[in-house]
């Protein structure tokens, strides 16, 4: 015991002197999760919440036009830039700004939308009355095809961007449309329908809607998902990770340095060393990993971002963490006991942790990932962690849902420790 | 106290074997100079003495104990400084002592005192607090030399323990091994400077290539091979050429 606290306490020793890994274990952890969350909170958020730019060039002079104009600035989503150098916009100057990227869309209603809407809900209008009984009175002529108001993004928008926005617009684009039909067939029924004083229209064609409820029984305190939730434990894990880079440094500056040498000339079993530096590791991986938390709680909101929920089982979550911890400081070892220098193992370290943490679900879920990826994800440790703590703080759950991702970090743990075993025997005899 | 017959090693990955069919005795109470250019096999054969390497073939028997079963008993009895500086460089001296000491299960006042004393008898008392990495080439030398002494060490075994240090810290370090010896304690030591191990040892053994090239007390091999001193034998046995 006596050489494991020893071993413990001249690793701490070493630690705090060593301002660089400081930094890497616990400043550069902070800044990346900070950044992380806000980067992807972007995705996370309803665009509606949003105002864009866009630019607005209306080729059509007529009343459907510009009661497109007029709804999208009243619905405050939209910004529209509709002159440019104290000049009207035309279809030249939006290739040219957007392909510039000054403004990242454009709305372009082409000549004879007016016409060609007020045509079709003639048409819509006059089909309904025919049903009806009702005379067609309203003229119409055969709707015209490929008619449609144009968007026009910059290359660099991100498909779910483009998607976004065409949606919003399509969507406002329909509300439009069928409000005109709405007051046609007003028009030619002479109606009630027509007093929507009493009849809410609106409300009517909403009756169904889509609304998200919550899968969980007790209520939790993660009302709505969001990104903070997601980004945080899957960044702390990644950070956890780095501490392979200062663990193998550290095996590998021993053995370089001959310090290691010393320790095997010194009676009594080398494994006593081995906890010590393990445990002294396995602690500062967990208190890393509490500190991004804190900062998923405390920091989050100063940067306009909502707070971290921990969920209803701190025990579970602080084992969760211990088994993801030993994987990583093992995982450190292994790779110090692999190369013979800092310079070979730092790359691959860094790499790695890379690599495992993308197949493990820390930069997009694992779900989304394609089969063969998902098949490289199960031996990633980041995978088997981030399952375990999403079970903690995203569901509802007992101990039992993190059975599995604990066993299989902890065989990962032993596995590591024997290949390094084996690897350092190898090396003891040559 | 060492008794070896027949010691080879040859490294996996080396062309040639790296200790050749080696036999010596080394006598208990004396300074012996294990002497040889560079890759003659001092350090393998310093490192199979101590335990560290385990692969070799040959008989080798450290201190009435045989190596093969016996390795943990050794370690408590004998004392090795390597070559290297094998201190942690971030850590201050008293650091690195405490933690080497505590490994050794020392602890407490005893620890305590014993790290006082040799830091004294080293001059680094006023140092001790200071880091490893800011030592000069003498003060780690010593320093390298303290660690190992923590045990109370029957056989001493350095490696090369005055290379690269000037000639204050030089003959501190001759001195203690001289007063450390006279105390009963035996003293394995490996060196490139032939007039101190001319002046040092009881004892010599001359190796090169791995192979045993001449034992016996420098004044007898000196005299019955009719040169001046120790460097004149040496190179008179070992050759000009230069080594890889
Ligand atoms: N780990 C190793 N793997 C392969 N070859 C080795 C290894 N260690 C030493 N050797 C080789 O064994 C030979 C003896 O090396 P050793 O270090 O024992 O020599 P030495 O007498 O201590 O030399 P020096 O005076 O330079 O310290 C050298 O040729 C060296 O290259
Ligand atoms: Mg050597």
């Amino acid at each position: 015991m006596q050489r494991i606290i020893a071993t413990y306490i001249k690793e701490w020793h070493l630690m705090r002197r060593d301002l660089g890994g400081l930094a890497l274990l616990f400043l550069m952890p902070v800044i990346l999760i900070i950044i992380m969350a806000l980067v992807q909170d972007g995705p996370f958020k309803d665009y509606k919440d949003h105002t864009f730019e866009a630019i607005f060039v209306n080729q059509d002079g007529g009343k459907v036009a510009a009661s497109i104009r007029q709804g999208l600035l009243e619905s405050k989503q939209f910004q529209l830039i509709e002159t440019y150098d104290q000049k009207a916009i035309d279809f030249a100057t939006t290739q040219k700004l957007i392909q510039k990227g000054t403004y990242q869309f454009a709305i372009l209603i082409p000549d004879g939308i007016s016409a060609e809407v007020v045509n079709s809900a003639n048409l819509i209008a006059n089909e309904m009355g025919r049903q009806m009984g009702l005379p067609a009175s309203l003229p119409h002529r055969e709707s015209r095809e490929g008619m449609s108001v144009q968007l026009m993004f910059d290359p660099v928008c991100k498909p779910a961007f483009r998607l976004a926005i065409t949606n919003v617009v399509e969507k406002f684009i329909t509300k439009i449309q069928s409000d005109i039909v709405l007051e046609r067939i007003a028009k030619l029924s002479q109606s009630a329908v027509a007093d929507t004083g009493t009849f809410d229209i609106e409300k009517q064609l909403r009756s169904v809607g889509v609304k998200e409820i919550s899968s969980q029984e007790k209520k939790m305190m993660v009302s709505k998902m969001n990104s903070v939730q997601h980004t945080v434990p899957a960044w702390a894990i990644f950070g956890m990770f780095f501490m392979i880079i200062i663990i193998s440094d550290s095996i590998i500056g021993e053995r370089l340095g001959g310090s290691w040498t010393r320790l095997k000339l010194i009676p009594g079993s080398f494994s006593d060393i081995l906890i010590g530096k393990m445990l002294f590791y396995v602690l500062l991986g967990i208190i890393q990993f509490y500190l991004m938390l804190l900062v998923g709680i405390y920091v989050m909101p100063w940067v306009g971002l909502p707070s971290l929920q921990l969920g209803h089982s701190p025990l579970l979550l602080l084992i969760m963490v211990t088994c993801l911890s030993f994987c990583a400081t093992t995982f450190g070892i292994l790779i110090g006991s692999i190369f013979k220098t800092t310079n070979q193992a730092l790359p691959v370290a860094a790499i790695s942790v890379v690599i495992l943490s993308a197949v493990g679900g820390v930069w997009v879920p694992v779900e989304v990932l394609p089969d063969s990826l998902r098949a490289v994800s199960l031996i990633s440790p980041m995978r088997w962690g981030l399952q375990g703590i999403n079970n903690l703080l995203l569901r509802e759950c007992s101990w039992h849902d993190i059975v599995k991702p604990c066993v299989i970090l902890l065989s990962g743990t032993m596995l590591t420790m024997f290949l390094s075993w084996m690897i350092e025997k190898k090396r003891m005899d040559q | 106290m060492v008794h070896v017959q027949h010691l080879f090693k040859h490294y996996r990955n080396a062309e040639h074997p790296s200790v050749d069919d080696l036999s010596f005795t080394f006598d208990e109470g004396k300074i012996v100079g294990l002497l040889g250019p560079n890759g003659a096999g001092k350090t393998t054969t310093i490192s199979i003495l101590c335990g560290l390497i385990r692969e070799y073939s040959g008989d080798v028997n450290v201190l009435g104990l045989n190596l093969k079963s016996n390795t943990e008993e050794l370690k408590y009895k004998i004392g090795v400084v390597p070559q290297q500086i094998a201190l942690y460089p971030e850590l201050s001296c008293q650091e690195n002592l405490m933690y080497y000491g505590k490994l050794y299960k020392l602890s407490g006042k005893v620890l305590a005192e014993k790290i006082d004393s040799l830091l004294r008898q080293f001059g680094l008392h006023e140092h001790a607090n200071k880091q490893i990495r800011n030592f000069s080439g003498g003060m780690k030398r010593r320093a390298n030399i303290i660690a190992s002494l923590l045990n109370d060490p029957t056989l001493l075994i350095l490696d090369e323990p005055t290379a690269g240090v000037d000639v204050q810290s030089r003959s501190m370090i001759l001195s203690f091994l001289r007063s450390y010896n006279e105390q009963g304690h035996s003293i394995i030591y490996t060196s490139h400077l032939l007039d101190e191990a001319e002046a040092l040892c009881h004892e010599v053994l001359i190796i090169d290539k791995g192979k045993k090239i001449i034992q016996g007390t420098p004044k007898a091999i000196i005299e019955g091979n009719d040169t001046p001193n120790l460097e004149a034998l040496f190179l008179k046995l070992t050759g000009n050429k230069v080594r890889d």
